[in-house]
């Protein structure tokens, strides 16, 4: 992989260097010589010869089927990884050989992922900086290069559509675009090295463990029993999986479109449960946006009204607490709470009505306390104009 | 009643000479004499500023912990005390801008010559205060714009060679701009400052009633160079009353300011945040921060902002010794003319820049 001297460049390549400039393209061997300076492994004192079988400036390239174990060979071995970091997990190609991936490669079918494809043949990188291809910010661009091209996957039987789809939802919105990485990307939910995706049951505890709150509930309703009997995957059937789009208070409801709308109609008990619900929740929503307006009318008025923006906070803290109480399925919990955020909409509301009211009382205090100085003014002017002259 | 409280009071305070000299003064009376109202409506707006500060030094509080809360604390729960701390505000604008109108009525009208010079320093030197009253009280509220505005300002100090550190060190009260910065400016803005400006606004005075109004060279001509036979308008009443009327007008516009534009408190500072976009000083400063954006950051092996920073200090210490550098020669009035048309011509473009600029 080693560069040849200048000297030894034959007539032609002297020409094309001459030529371009020297911008010739690199040759495979050339390029993954230079992407290995900047690799942990060479960092860490690896060598070529260390993976490759060969001699200096050809080295042979590695079987797909044979470059998950060639890896494991060092990252399996705690007593060896050890030297570098004390923490390094060496479970990876244990969890590899479970995953989806790695029981299709045992099989003999190298067109599934392995080490190389996700972290990189040569100029691998930690997870933790941001140019890995494994960085939470660049891991569903990485799963997308193969699961998101459908000539990849149709040969699988596998649709194409997942990282298309998660790229429009609430997820990717909050790691790509606000740069939030304890957002989920697609290892969140389907594991990394021993990616398979989660079955109907076990969904739900993927979402649990950012959602803990709404899993509580939800298997504390009787839904819970309901959904475990008819097999159905508890969150899916609302959010669906991987475009999970920003829940909205209309989804709410029998009418079309709504979420509760295929299992449920308008009768029964709950028929009635729903509707309360999204009374209360559109109760909330009403409250909070008429007391956000007068408080911001309030403030561009030039009023401080910071005791109302603190009950505005309290009335959007009672918001998103009666919205996570929607997955109790009853109208208990979720009432309380939508009444004690009305409440503080409410006093918000007060606080911008009186910052209002001061505002109307200032200005006529003006207007009067004007009139009078005007009046003396005038007073003044005309006692001015019949002054003596003093010519 | 009034006859007898009247002797009371003469027999003990001279009022009744007092009101004698009054009433023997004049004003000179000419196209040009509007302009002499400017230094009264400055001197009243200075009255206002020491009335309205003493009230807010009753629920202020100056430490980092507490003084934002306390001035939100007075505009929102103390009666009355939105209009005063905008009052406060608004009054210390009008007052360097009346400040500066009534430097440049003096400049253009030349009334910095001979016996005047004394009276002109001490004006200067006011001025260079009024400016020092308003970055000291900006920092006062401790809100996020005041606290950047004033790290970048005494940025500036610390370019200077040899002293800079030491001078931004005296300012700051540490090394960056904290709980000490505000603790020693209002040391500055509420008892050394006014300490001075008193004293200096009494010699001002004095010296304006020792050496009457200036007529202007001009005026003087029509009047075959004879500044006795301008026209002279009586000080008591004619004068007072009108002096009085503007003074009423300057309160009505400030009053409408205040309850119309009421000066906003921001968001509290917070010295581990990054500097928030549009960091500015007050509309007075905005001139030299513009100056200093175009300047080099090294002029002839020095920085480039000390240099610029050290120029406007030059300007500002030629213009206090202003008589003392001119001969009395028509040409020289008239250079004084061009020049202070020329410096007021480039702090209007550079604020007009700096405005733009800083436009959404």
């Amino acid at each position: 992989m080693k560069r040849q001297p200048w000297w030894r460049l034959t007539p032609t390549a002297i020409a094309l260097i001459a030529t371009t400039g020297g911008a010739r393209a690199q040759s495979p061997e050339e390029a993954a010589t230079t992407a290995f300076r900047d690799d942990v492994h060479a960092a860490a004192g690896v060598t070529c010869a260390s993976c490759h079988t060969g001699r200096e400036g050809r080295y042979d390239p590695l079987p797909r089927t044979a470059i998950a174990p060639l890896c494991a060979r060092c990252h399996s071995d705690a007593a060896y990884m050890r030297q570098f970091d004390p923490q390094v997990r060496v479970d990876q190609f244990l969890q590899y050989q479970t995953s989806a991936h790695g029981r299709r490669m045992a099989e003999g079918e190298p067109r599934v992922a392995t080490c190389s494809d996700c972290h990189r043949a040569h100029g691998v990188r930690r997870v933790r900086d941001a140019r890995s291809p494994v960085a939470p910010i660049n891991v569903a661009t990485t799963c997308a290069r193969c699961h998101g091209d459908p000539a990849r996957m149709t040969p699988f039987g596998r649709d194409a559509a997942p990282p298309a789809d998660w790229s429009a939802g609430v997820h990717a919105a909050a790691l790509v675009e606000r740069g939030d990485t304890s957002a989920p990307t697609c290892s969140s939910c389907h594991g990394s090295h021993g990616a398979t995706p989660p079955g109907v049951t076990s969904a739900a505890n993927v979402c649990a463990q950012c959602h803990l709150r709404e899993a509580e509930l939800f298997r504390a309703s009787p839904k819970k029993e309901i959904f475990d009997a008819i097999g159905e995957a508890e969150c899916l059937v609302c959010h669906g999986n991987h475009r999970i789009e920003a829940p909205v208070d209309s989804g709410v409801g029998v009418q079309d479109g709504a979420v509760c709308a295929p299992c449920h109609d308008d009768a029964g008990d709950s028929g009635a449960t729903i509707r309360s619900v999204r009374e209360g929740l559109d109760r909330l929503s009403g409250a909070v946006a008429t007391a956000d307006a007068i408080l911001t009318r309030a403030e561009r008025a030039g009023m401080l009204v910071d005791a109302g923006r603190i009950a505005l906070r309290e009335a959007r803290e009672h918001q998103v607490q009666s919205r996570v109480l929607v997955h109790a399925f009853a109208g208990t919990p979720f009432t309380e709470a939508a009444t004690q955020g009305v409440a503080a909409a409410r006093r918000a509301q007060d606080t911008g009505e009186a910052a209002m009211r001061d505002l109307q009382v200032r200005r006529r205090g003006l207007a009067v306390a004007t009139l009078l100085v005007l009046a003396f003014l005038i007073t003044l002017g005309f006692k001015i104009r019949r002054l003596p002259d003093f010519h | 009643m009034n006859g007898a409280v009247r002797e009371w009071l003469d027999e003990r305070v001279p009022l009744a000479d007092l009101v004698g000299a009054l009433r023997h003064k004049t004003v000179p009376h000419h196209r040009y004499s509007v302009w002499y109202y400017f230094g009264g409506v400055t001197l009243f707006l200075f009255g206002i500023q020491v009335g309205t500060g003493a009230l807010l030094l009753l629920y202020y509080r100056p430490s980092a912990a507490e003084a934002y809360e306390s001035v939100q604390f007075v505009v929102t729960r103390v009666p009355f005390g939105w209009l005063v701390r905008s009052i406060h505000a608004w009054s210390a604008n009008l007052m360097v801008a009346g400040a500066f109108a009534h430097l440049f009525s003096v400049l253009f009208l030349h009334a910095y010559r001979r016996p005047r010079e004394l009276t002109w320093v001490s004006g200067m030197l006011l001025l260079l205060l009024t400016l020092a009253f308003g970055f000291t009280g900006y920092l006062l509220p401790w809100n996020e714009v005041s606290f950047f505005a004033t790290r970048v300002g005494t940025d500036i100090v610390a370019t200077a060679p040899l002293v800079g550190d030491f001078l931004v060190r005296f300012m700051r009260g540490g090394a960056d701009v904290t709980g000490a910065t505000l603790t020693r400016l209002f040391g500055f803005h509420v008892a050394i400052l006014p300490a001075i400006a008193t004293a200096l606004v009494a010699f001002h005075l004095l010296l304006v009633q020792r050496h009457g109004m200036s007529v202007p060279p001009s005026v003087e001509q029509r009047a075959n160079g004879d500044p006795s036979a301008v026209r002279q308008m009586p000080f008591l009443p004619h004068f007072l009353l009108r002096d009085l009327f503007a003074w009423t007008a300057v309160l009505v516009v400030l009053a409408g300011l205040s309850t119309f534009y009421p000066w906003e408190l921001g968001t509290k500072a917070d010295p581990f945040a990054p500097a928030p976009a549009g960091i500015r000083p007050e509309w007075y400063f905005l001139w030299a921060f513009q100056t200093l954006k175009y300047v080099p950051p090294s002029v002839v092996g020095l920085n480039g902002e000390f240099v610029a920073a050290a120029a406007m200090g030059a300007g500002a210490l030629g213009a206090v010794l202003l008589p003392f550098l001119l001969r009395g020669t028509p040409r020289a009035r008239r250079a004084v003319v061009w020049v202070g048309l020329g410096v007021l011509g480039f702090m209007a473009v550079m604020t007009s820049l700096a405005l733009t600029e800083g436009a959404p």
